[in-house]
């Protein structure tokens, strides 16, 4: 049977693709599924320092796609989980250097290969965004509760519908303490906004900085509150379409309890 | 605390109903943002539409898509130069 290709974009820049793509990924394959992670960021890549992958480096997606290695040549495979492969992107190249064609034949080829293939989108929606979508047959799109990522995802959302591919949200970066005080927009409001199905909601972690820090997957990492949302969000992907969704909540004190029922609430 | 007590009883709203509002606003006119080819198409086919109808002064028409603080709308607005058949109207505004 062939396997999955999913593209992870977000339009805006800097909202975690990087980190829900290696997330989401490494939680698939834990899952026991036969997992590729696509860096498409070329000129950019990142994906290798995020997973501790940078030494290992031979060939690369742009190598894969002009026919100079084979895939297995320019898939690095995880120490730490099995199952888990990066390509990685280019960093000397210009976006130009792939073809819309050429990578359509090698998701197919990818897709015969791995159950799951991950797209990491570069931000923007030029043609590294065309690139990374010519081949998916699933998308998600991934933003922050923020206006101008919220706007961005609506745009991406658009440009993914006109593709035929009809995508679901992730919203990261949620505080909920935020969201209580009114500063925050709350997924439901980012829902409204954007009418689109939901795959997961992931809060605002310290966890994401110092796992990147040391190249480590966050998804082994059992105290991360947005490892464990990832987690949850690929076992939804990987036929658990029911798993509830749970909305990130912060601890109530005390003094939240005690106001809150005497109706001066915080 | 303090800053939402303080809200209270300023009156003053959080500030996420303000984002969630700019944005349901924007998201609206960016997709109206259409290009010239295909808002003269658009323009052309209601001119023929309308012109079944009226006679109308087809240099004087304008389109355009407003915004107000609640709507979008798309307005056309056009001189009527005569009637064709039994229907009387000045200004037609759709």
């Amino acid at each position: 049977m062939e396997g999955k290709v999913i593209v992870i974009t977000s339009g805006k820049g800097g909202v975690g693709k990087t980190t829900a793509t290696s997330s989401i990924g490494a939680a698939l394959a834990l899952e026991g599924k036969r997992v590729a992670i696509v860096d498409m960021d070329i000129g950019l890549r990142n994906l290798d320092v995020v997973m501790g992958l940078e030494n290992r480096i031979v060939f690369n997606i742009v190598d894969v796609v002009q026919g100079k290695c084979k895939i297995s040549q320019a898939a690095i495979r995880d120490r730490r989980i099995e199952n888990l492969f990066l390509i990685p992107a280019s960093q000397s190249d210009n976006k130009d250097v792939l073809t819309t064609s050429g990578v359509e034949r090698v998701a197919k080829q990818l897709r015969k290969e791995f159950d799951y293939v991950i797209m990491d989108s570069p931000a923007g929606i030029e043609k590294g965004f065309e690139n990374s979508i010519v081949g998916a047959n699933e998308a998600l799109v991934i933003c922050t509760p923020d206006v101008s990522a919220v706007r961005d995802a609506d745009r991406v959302i658009g440009l993914l519908y006109s593709r035929s591919l009809t995508p679901k949200l992730i919203v990261n970066r949620i505080e909920p303490a935020r969201v209580e005080r009114g500063e925050m927009l709350s997924h439901e409001d980012v829902l409204d906004v954007l009418s689109i199905d939901l795959a997961g909601l992931v809060p605002m972690d310290e966890h994401v900085l110092i796992s990147s820090n040391t190249g480590t997957p966050l998804v082994l990492q059992n105290d991360s509150k947005a490892g464990q949302a990832f987690k949850r969000i690929a076992r939804r992907l990987n036929g658990e379409a029911d798993l509830p969704i749970e909305a990130p909540n912060h601890k109530t004190s005390m003094w939240n309890k005690i106001s809150k029922t005497f109706g001066f609430k915080k | 605390m303090l800053s939402r007590l303080l809200r209270r009883f300023t009156g003053q709203k959080p500030s996420k109903d303000a984002a969630k509002k700019r944005l349901q606003f924007s998201l609206i006119y960016d997709k109206l943002e259409v290009n010239d080819t295909t808002l003269t198409d658009l323009q052309n086919d209601i001119v023929s539409v309308i012109s079944n109808y009226f006679e109308i002064d087809k240099d004087s028409f304008e389109l355009k898509v407003k915004r107000d603080d609640n709507v979008s709308a798309l307005v056309f607005n056009t001189p009527i130069l005569h009637v064709k058949r039994k229907k009387c109207l000045t200004k037609s505004v759709l």
